[in-house]
């Protein structure tokens, strides 16, 4: 398919790409391209350029910061984050959903920052990244500031991305010793995009929950935090009650669901409830098991 | 009955037919040097795009190009208007209703109306792929929306809007059959199972390469040169040159490699239509390479069709009596091939088994979706699939073994050649043992030790059966149950096998392949025929309509190549056989039938001293035909054309009663999967498929169509599926919501094979590859199964919701037993 | 919506550029919009038929290429990104007298292909997972060709045929003989 007319520049820093972005009225990041391009072709983004910072090795690369925290490029790729064993280390449920992404092709290319910037609700980093508490880095020509998951992610397809800005990288503090994290989702296929997904990080200390994250992703306004089952998780003992108490807390009126060609809104919701249930089962076993 | 040919055996050896000769195609295709659509470099190629309607039903109120003039590299465009009045509408198979006029088809939105969602409006051309997307874009329609029908079932409703005005009604195609006496076999049962309604969803082979159409018209000659992916080149060729009122002889329509067909791509000569016009209007060769998103609107899509009143008559012994119910086929906005699916089902009227009476009232009827074109199985997988259905619900309601009430109730060994309801004639076969070996094939005994032991774990296990034919080898004398003023009677295929001037051999099918080999088997067969080797045959790549190999029914469709193609090669090659034999007597001083084709020699018969070798023959007969007798020389020219020619007679019209396919392969399916309780998400764990298809040519080849046909269908059974919304809009437009198995979501395939060789065919072969849709019937009854007789499957897309639907007893009250 | 005045427009983001790719081994030079999809230039400008395009959406990897020796969907790269850059496409794996490697070898003795469509792109996902290092199984091979979309086979012979060029003993087509010629 062809694409509609787009420019395309290649700065050689951040701070032209910078420049260029907020030169440009209408322009767009162009990172590994594995969902922008296809957008541009099925005209569902009308960018007027596209500014590529694949190559920009300010925006690569893995490391591991003074505090502990383990620093990802946005432009890095799935495949670099899955060979990683620093990410292995530090965050292996990163790792893990990095291995199992789209395939073999779209690792090589696909960015954790693109895949956060467009945050498409079928997308999965950004429900686990909002469970682990991750903060993004952006710049722009008017300087720089730190998000959080929470507040980057602004609902379906939206961020708080500002015009002009450019996501640099992802910060993911130190877990507490004893967090499980689990990630469940629900497909139609052993190979396509979830019905329903769930992330829940429990932190786990002496026997009960210190914090907790549950978050739902393939539903509107994903990533969605559920508050009320995570103010039901806290201080709760970590056995196995424990997903009886959350789901008691579940309120299926803070989610809405659609239905589409593949399964109604009523059997999404339900899936959600489904996966929320295993996850926190699994959640809770592994706590036990540790 | 009698054949038409002889038996290759006659040359007394069989050295590469029957064996997994390696394909002569895959060279080529391994090293990136085939020849697909969009491959050819053509000096000059200007590239078209189709402007298309958003909407499913609307009327046109004003369309505005001049924005589309301004794109730099602009061509040109070819308007609605413009094509009627340069066209005829394209020729329909029903005819108009009585004291109606035709629905308009044309290959731009007809009468001022568009009637599905990806309908062309207009098609602009520019000199560059990016221009001619541009140039579209720029173009502007307006519409006047109009109330879309989306359900079959609502589109014969006296409030249904009218999608086709003239006329006056959305059925296309009514009929009754009605063989035996159903209602004596419903009243005297045992036990009648009704259903109320089944449902078999749309939903399409979409082939990896989307259709292609270059177009190059010569204005000193007059002859259009089309090249594209062709699964039917003269019916295509008719098509288009009766639309454009052009000679069928000035259009020429070559395709060389084909990225899959599987039956839709016959739809070729609509898009193919507009191309040659602009090709004509602007001197500009031109080329339109659908997109994904496109083919998914009008590339073709599987017959959808809902079974109303469905009754099965059952004796307490477990025979099956009889079957009766409504058919509403969806066709789409336009019929095209259709409503010829009215028909291709009765091939397979009495499915796998001894039905003696058979009544359906069969209506075709539009809606305003994408036209349905022939798809792998065509029209003949919905009945046997509401068949299967039926046989299982009959099982699990009257409490019968399912594997002994299918053994049962089959055609038997000994009955063939069985004559059905309807007077076709299944050939040959043997189910029972087919059944067995699939069995084995899932190892069944286990299977069900594995189901008890699954009980209370959260995971049901289910084991199902599909039991389907692949009827090969049109009669298409059945078009004249749709319209009895059709001319069409049989069927025929050509081929021509020729010895060049060298003497190497060249051999020419007018059947068109896609992906099932027809290099490698008409290689086998032509080498063995003329003594030669495999490697010593070059077969022409995909077809020439002026290579003169073809006939009107030339092409790849309905599973005969194996039949038509192979025994129009046959007949070909002992033509030129027999010329070989003709020169070598001449000049050998034999008599010509003393003559043998042996290791790449004409010999005298137990004479190893006289012996010519062919490109002796080939030069004597194209440089020094002077040295041969005048009568031998003006009688050869080592070109043998034949055809093969199907032993048909026409049906008996009134009863609707004949045969109307020469083969049956069979294919009997078995699967153990596992389903979650909460999520009714399935994994198959096994699946075991029989084939018969007869004598085989390359059980390779054979073996790989089985697991191709398979993959489509399971594909289809839990994940394809052609959805609409309730305005018209299409659900799954692309690859990302349509979801094509992946190698990822397959399991495992085991294969086995039964032999069972045709007595109607030249080598006992049978065509197949079409498969049947076997696995939607077995993966229904295997979801059955687990399920038990709780819920009901009365469809055959099977996703987790309703697979989850159905363990909570969804539908259940649509079965009743009497 | 609007088309893009082509000659108007000032932009610091160029509309066309020259390209240096080494293409199977070779360098090729071009001009190329910036919209212009490597797939397209691949086919059109250099008639490099191993990349084919079979979606629109990334999905079926009929396009797959090695690109400075990654596994990519050239559908989904820009042609002027790869300025500077190596491809390679099917078209390399043969030698250079058009003799087939293993791999494809294996495909042809396992009727790994029908149609042959889908095949340039699979060969390129195979190499890759068979130089990887990767433990070869049928479900790891299975994983591993999961954006490769194939109409014809149903992949279970394109997984034998995989596996058997890693070595392993894998089921022999239906029909084979023992000593066949290839």
């Amino acid at each position: 398919m062809i694409l509609p007319p787009v420019r395309y520049v290649r700065p050689q820093s951040v701070a032209e790409a910078a420049s260029l972005l907020a030169a440009i009225d209408g322009a767009a990041v162009l990172a590994g391209g594995q969902t922008m391009i296809n957008a541009l072709k099925l005209d569902l983004v009308q960018p007027t350029a596209l500014v590529d910072v694949h190559r920009l090795e300010e925006l690569r690369g893995i490391e591991v910061a003074d505090d502990g925290s383990l620093v990802i490029g946005a432009a890095t790729t799935y495949a670099e984050i899955a060979a990683s064993p620093v990410v292995r280390h530090h965050q292996p449920s990163v790792a893990d959903m990095a291995a199992g992404l789209v395939d073999r092709q779209v690792r090589n290319r696909g960015t954790i920052g693109g895949n956060c910037c467009l945050n498409d609700p079928t997308n999965n980093f950004p429900p686990l990244l909002t469970a682990l508490g991750a903060w993004f880095h952006i710049t722009s020509t008017a300087g720089w500031r730190s998000i959080t998951a929470d507040t980057l992610f602004a609902g379906s397809l939206a961020t708080a991305l500002r015009p002009g800005e450019l996501l640099m990288s992802v910060r993911l503090k130190p877990l507490p010793e004893g967090t499980r994290i689990v990630h469940r989702h629900l497909q139609l296929a052993a190979d396509s995009w979830a019905l329903a997904r769930v992330v829940v990080r429990l932190d786990v200390i002496d026997g009960r929950v210190e914090d907790a994250r549950v978050v739902l992703g393939a539903v509107p306004g994903s990533p969605l935090r559920l508050a009320t089952v995570e103010q039901a998780l806290l201080g709760h003992p970590a056995d196995t009650r424990l997903t009886d108490a959350a789901l008691t807390a579940f309120d299926e009126a803070d989610v809405e669901t659609v239905g589409d060609a593949h399964a109604s809104a009523a059997y999404r919701l339900e899936m959600t409830r489904v996966q929320l249930r295993r996850a926190l089962d699994d959640a809770v076993e592994r706590s036990v098991a540790a | 009955m009698s054949t038409t040919t002889q038996t290759s055996t006659e040359t007394g050896t069989r050295a590469w037919t029957g064996r997994a000769m390696p394909r002569k195609e895959d060279d080529r295709l391994l090293r990136a040097e085939g020849e697909f659509g969009d491959d050819t470099p053509i000096h000059r190629l200007g590239h078209v795009f189709f402007v298309r309607s958003p909407y499913a039903h609307a009327r046109i109120t004003g369309i505005d190009v001049s924005a589309a003039t301004r794109v730099p590299g602009y061509l040109g465009c070819l308007l609605p208007e413009e094509a009627a009045s340069l066209t005829e509408p394209f020729m329909e198979i029903q005819g108009p209703p009585e004291g109606a006029e035709p629905e308009v088809d044309r290959c731009l939105a007809g009468g001022g109306v568009v009637r599905f969602v990806g309908e062309p409006v207009v098609a602009v051309a520019a000199d560059s792929r990016e221009a001619a997307r541009d140039a579209a874009a720029a173009v502007a329609v307006d519409y006047e929306p109009l109330r879309p029908v989306v359900d079959a079932r609502d589109a014969v409703t006296p409030d249904a809007p009218v999608i086709h005005a003239q006329t006056k009604t959305n059925v296309a195609w009514e009929g009754l059959y009605d063989w035996g006496d159903v209602e004596f076999a419903l009243e005297h049962a045992d036990h009648v199972i009704s259903v109320d309604e089944l449902h078999f969803h749309r939903f399409s082979s979409t082939p990896l390469e989307c259709m292609v159409v270059t177009a190059q018209y010569d204005p000193g000659t007059d002859f259009f040169h089309i090249t594209g992916g062709c699964a039917m080149p003269q019916i295509t060729t008719l098509m288009m040159a009766s639309a454009m009122r052009h000679p069928a002889e000035r259009i020429r329509i070559v395709s060389k490699d084909i990225g899959g067909s599987f039956g839709v791509k016959i739809g070729m000569y609509v898009p193919a239509t507009a191309v040659a016009l602009l090709a004509r209007k602007l001197r500009r060769p031109l080329r339109w390479t659908e997109t994904r998103t496109e083919h998914h609107y009008m590339g073709g899509h599987g017959n959808e069709r809902w079974f109303r009143d469905v009754k099965l008559a059952v004796q307490d012994d477990g025979t099956v009596l009889g079957l009766t119910y409504e058919a509403l086929d969806d066709v789409g906005a336009y019929t095209r091939y259709e409503p010829l699916g009215a028909a291709i089902w009765t091939q397979v009227a009495n499915a796998a088994y001894q039905l003696k009476h058979l009544k359906v009232r069969y209506r075709s009827v539009y809606t305003n979706k994408g036209p349905v074109h022939p798809n792998r199985g065509y029209s003949r997988l919905q009945h046997m699939w509401v068949v299967e259905r039926m046989m299982d619900i009959a099982a699990h309601k009257l409490g019968f073994d399912p594997v002994g009430f299918r053994l049962k109730n089959y055609v038997q060994p000994n009955q063939y050649p069985y004559t059905t309801v309807n007077g076709c004639v299944y050939d040959s076969g043997d189910l029972p043992l087919s059944l067995r070996k699939a069995l084995d094939l899932i190892d069944y005994e286990d299977a069900r030790r594995l189901q008890e032991r699954a009980r209370g774990t959260g995971k049901r296990i289910g084991i199902g059966i599909g039991s389907t034919l692949d009827s090969g080898t049109n009669n298409f004398a059945q078009a004249r149950l749709i319209n009895p003023h059709l001319p069409f009677a049989g069927n025929t295929e050509g081929g021509l096998v020729r010895l060049g001037a060298d003497g190497t051999v060249y051999a020419v099918t007018g059947g068109v392949a896609f992906g099932q080999g027809h290099e490698t088997t008409v290689a086998q067969v032509v080498a063995d025929l003329l003594g030669l080797t495999y490697d010593d045959i070059t077969v022409h790549r995909g077809g020439d309509s002026a290579l003169s190999a073809q006939t009107g029914f030339s092409g790849s469709y309905a599973s005969q190549f194996a039949v038509t193609g192979i025994g129009a090669i046959i007949n070909a090659t002992r033509k030129l056989s027999h010329e070989i034999q003709l020169v070598a007597g001449a000049v050998l001083g034999a008599a010509p039938e003393d003559i043998v084709l042996e290791g790449g020699l004409a010999k005298v018969r137990d004479d190893a001293e006289r012996a010519l070798p062919f490109d002796a023959i080939a030069g004597i007969v194209h440089f020094a035909p002077g040295s041969l007798p005048p009568e031998v020389a003006d009688e050869v020219g080592l070109v043998g054309r034949a055809v093969y020619r199907a032993p048909f007679e026409l049906p008996d019209l009134e009863e609707k009663f004949g045969n109307l396919t020469l083969t049956y392969a069979t294919q009997i399916h078995a699967c153990v999967l596992e389903i979650d309780e909460e999520t009714g998400q399935t994994a198959i764990l096994r699946y075991g498929m029989v084939d018969d298809c007869g004598t085989p040519i390359n059980p390779m080849v054979i073996e790989g169509q089985v697991h191709g046909a398979t993959a489509h269908g399971i594909s289809a059974a839990l994940f394809e599926h052609f959805g609409y919304d309730a305005d018209g809009q299409l659900t799954a437009a692309n690859f990302y919501d349509y979801h094509a198995a992946t190698a990822y979501d397959m399991p495992s395939l085991r294969y086995d094979n039964v032999v069972s060789p045709s007595p109607f065919t030249p080598i006992g072969a049978k065509g197949m590859g079409e498969g049947g849709g076997a696995p939607l019937h077995a993966i229904c009854a295997a979801i059955q199964d687990a399920v038990g007789d709780h819920g009901m499957i009365l469809d055959s897309y099977n996703p987790p919701e309703h697979v989850l639907r159905a363990l909570r007893g969804a539908d259940a009250e649509k079965v009743k037993v009497d | 919506m609007t088309v893009a005045d082509h000659t108007t427009v000032e932009s610091p983001a160029p509309d066309v550029h020259a390209i240096e790719v080494v293409v199977d081994g070779r360098t090729e030079e071009g001009t190329v919009s910036s919209r212009t999809l490597l797939v397209h230039w691949l086919r059109d400008e250099l008639d490099k038929r191993g990349p084919k395009i079979g979606c629109d959406t990334g999905n079926c990897g009929a396009c797959t290429v090695r690109w400075n020796g990654r596994l990519a969907k050239s559908c989904m790269i820009l042609a002027v990104q790869a300025d500077g850059t190596e491809v390679d496409t099917a078209a390399s794996l043969a030698a250079e007298d058009g003799t087939l490697n293993n791999l494809q070898q294996c495909f042809k003795k396992h009727h790994a292909l029908q149609c042959g469509y889908c095949t340039s792109g699979m060969l390129m996902t195979a190499t890759d997972l068979l130089e990887s290092g990767e433990e070869i199984t049928d479900r790891s091979v299975r994983r591993a060709l999961k954006g490769n979309i194939c109409r014809c086979t149903g992949y279970e012979n394109i997984v034998r045929a995989i596996r058997a060029a890693a070595g392993q003993d894998v089921q022999k087509p239906h029909g084979h003989e023992e000593g066949e010629a290839q």
